[in-house]
């Protein structure tokens, strides 16, 4: 198993956010974790990530437990999360948004010192594969016509796929999305499906979270419904939708009867 | 090109003899070197630190001291002066990053290590002498090819040293500041929550920028001390500390320019005009009330912005 969730709980003084909730993701699959609002997606999410750190229970990554360990750590281990709301450098352009999220494959692939651009001279197998990579996160995530233009300029669909971009820079192994598709118009949740099944296929294993039921159908591979921190059904993402707890957690007791 | 900015520098002395503009330009240069430096933490990182006063203050003290206490030169006091700023920096630093203190509470904490240093030196009476202050007499001496071990007394010589010291400062700070590192304290400074998702070590480059900056404003301070031939607890005070960030907001934080440019007004502008203390602290705040309301960009920052409109 890539991750592994065991009996995680995470209580902000007497509320359970998360509570006692387990599960794994395997290497290469597409996992959609749903629920209604307060339901402890992004809790759960932000436990994962390190931003939290978990009241009791273990995560294990790659066999190895990480709870408690600080976010730039988890990142540099290949878990990156994006933000539900956008979290962008709303001043710098597109293109140099992009680029600071280059620093860990640089860092992978040249080491400290090449990556830190100290030495005095010019580093071109360096530049090359950061234009490179820039470029074709870019192209993927249907950004490069805007590349030049700040941040701050976007429209709200632009600056969901500007955080799955940078977090694609990364190069994670296990990409956490928080509602990727929620604001989104239908012209855009179909680039984003494009762009996330393209990332499954070059080898990264999704877990994404939202409320849109349909989109979260279209793409996972196996789906996680969780209500009130808990996990009420998995399995493959048709199950899930019928099961009658999370028909109930959705639309209420009468029609989980009917 | 940038090299070209300082020419007019090195020739200003041979057009210039009077000693007292020649000695502004002097504090202009050791001052310039302490807001570059704040401007590193500030400007760059986002963190308002309040201890910079304080560090450019305890080296102007230490090194003093050593030189005195154990009659060594002062590039050799200079070696622990150093060392014990870093080690104070990373102490501090780490406090507050670990705590993750952000905005007005790392000032806050800040100010209150500065304090604590200032009211040590003040009440340590029988080494630092206390409000009085002490007399530094020594003088720094440099090697030249040619010339042999040069003193450092008199205009002309401090004049072309500190200059030294504020080029150096200046390339030392624009090498770091456009590699990764300033890359990773814009990022800091743009979006913390989210440089740390993208694997930036937070803690890390805030410790560091933390310390490069107090290491710097060490090297103003000893520099300070020993051009002035006087130290006194006043170099700790917060006062002191917002006369740096005056400068830095009157020059513009975005650049390492708009310090320079800050501290050479905010130097010079009192001793032009004959100002008493009272006076000049009643100009600081004018100067930096209109330029926050006028130019919020600061000085250069306002200049690049005309330029490029043009």
């Amino acid at each position: 198993m890539l991750l592994e969730i065991v009996e995680l709980t995470k209580r902000f003084g007497g509320l359970s956010a998360v509570s006692d909730v387990s599960f794994s993701i395997a290497s290469g699959e597409i996992v959609g974790i749903f629920g209604p609002n307060g339901s402890g997606k992004t809790t759960l999410l932000n436990l994962i990530a390190g931003i939290l750190a978990p009241t009791a229970g273990r995560i294990l990554w790659k066999e190895a437990e990480i709870e408690g360990t600080s976010p730039h750590a988890v990142a540099a281990g290949g878990v990156v999360k994006t933000f539900q709301n956008p979290q962008l450098f709303m001043e710098l352009s597109v293109c140099e948004n992009v680029a600071i999220a280059t620093h860990l494959r640089l860092m992978r692939r040249f080491g400290m010192l090449r990556t830190l651009e100290l030495l005095p001279w010019r580093d071109a197998a360096r530049e090359a594969e950061m234009a490179n990579a820039i470029d074709r996160v870019l192209a993927l995530c249907r950004l490069a016509d805007v590349r030049d233009r700040a941040a701050a300029g976007l429209s709200y669909g632009q600056e969901k796929m500007l955080g799955v971009a940078m977090a694609m820079m990364c190069e994670p192994e296990l990409l956490l999305l928080d509602e990727p598709a929620s604001g989104l118009g239908e012209d855009e949740i179909r680039t984003l499906e494009h762009a996330l099944r393209d990332l499954r296929d070059a080898g990264t294993t999704l877990c994404i979270i939202d409320h849109k039921v349909d989109f979260l159908g279209r793409v996972a591979d196996r789906a996680i419904a969780l209500q009130q921190g808990s996990v009420i059904a998995e399995g493959a993402p048709a199950q899930v939708l019928r099961h009658p707890r999370v028909v109930e957690a959705y639309l209420g007791r009468q029609h989980a009867r009917a | 090109m940038k090299a070209l900015f300082w020419v007019p520098f090195l020739i200003i002395p041979a057009i210039v003899q009077s000693n007292f503009i020649l000695s502004i330009f002097i504090f202009s240069f050791i001052l310039a070197i302490a807001a570059v430096s704040f401007n590193i933490i500030f400007g760059f990182t986002g963190q308002l630190s309040m201890f910079h006063a304080a560090a450019f203050g305890i080296a102007a003290y230490l090194t003093s001291l050593i030189v005195s206490y154990f009659q060594v030169s002062f590039w050799t006091a200079l070696v622990p002066t150093l060392a014990f700023t870093v080690l104070i920096s990373i102490l501090i630093g780490s406090i507050c990053f670990k705590f993750q203190l952000r905005a007005f509470y790392f000032a806050v904490v800040t100010l209150a290590f500065s304090e604590l240093a200032r009211l040590v030196i003040l009440n340590w009476n029988s080494v630092t002498n206390g409000t009085l202050g002490l007399m530094v007499l020594e003088k720094p001496s440099v090697w030249m090819p040619g010339a042999g071990l040069l003193k450092i007394d008199g205009v002309f010589s401090w004049y072309y040293f500190s200059l030294a010291a504020l080029i150096i400062t200046v390339a030392l700070c624009s090498l770091v500041l456009n590699s990764w590192i300033g890359r990773s304290f814009a990022a800091i400074r743009l979006n913390e929550d989210l440089a740390q998702t993208l694997g930036i070590n937070t803690f890390r480059y805030k410790l560091l920028s933390f310390t490069l900056a107090n290491a710097l404003a060490a090297i103003a301070g000893s520099l300070y001390a020993f051009y002035t031939g006087y130290i006194e607890p006043a170099y700790l005070s917060i006062n002191q500390s917002l006369d740096i960030i005056s400068m830095v907001l009157l020059g513009g934080s975005s650049s390492i320019a708009g310090p320079i440019a800050g501290a050479f007004v905010l130097t010079g502008l009192p001793h032009m005009i004959e100002l008493s203390g009272e006076a000049r602290a009643i100009l600081y705040g004018l100067v930096l009330i209109l330029t926050i309301l006028i130019m919020p960009r600061g000085l250069i920052g306002t200049l690049v912005g005309l330029r490029r409109a043009a």
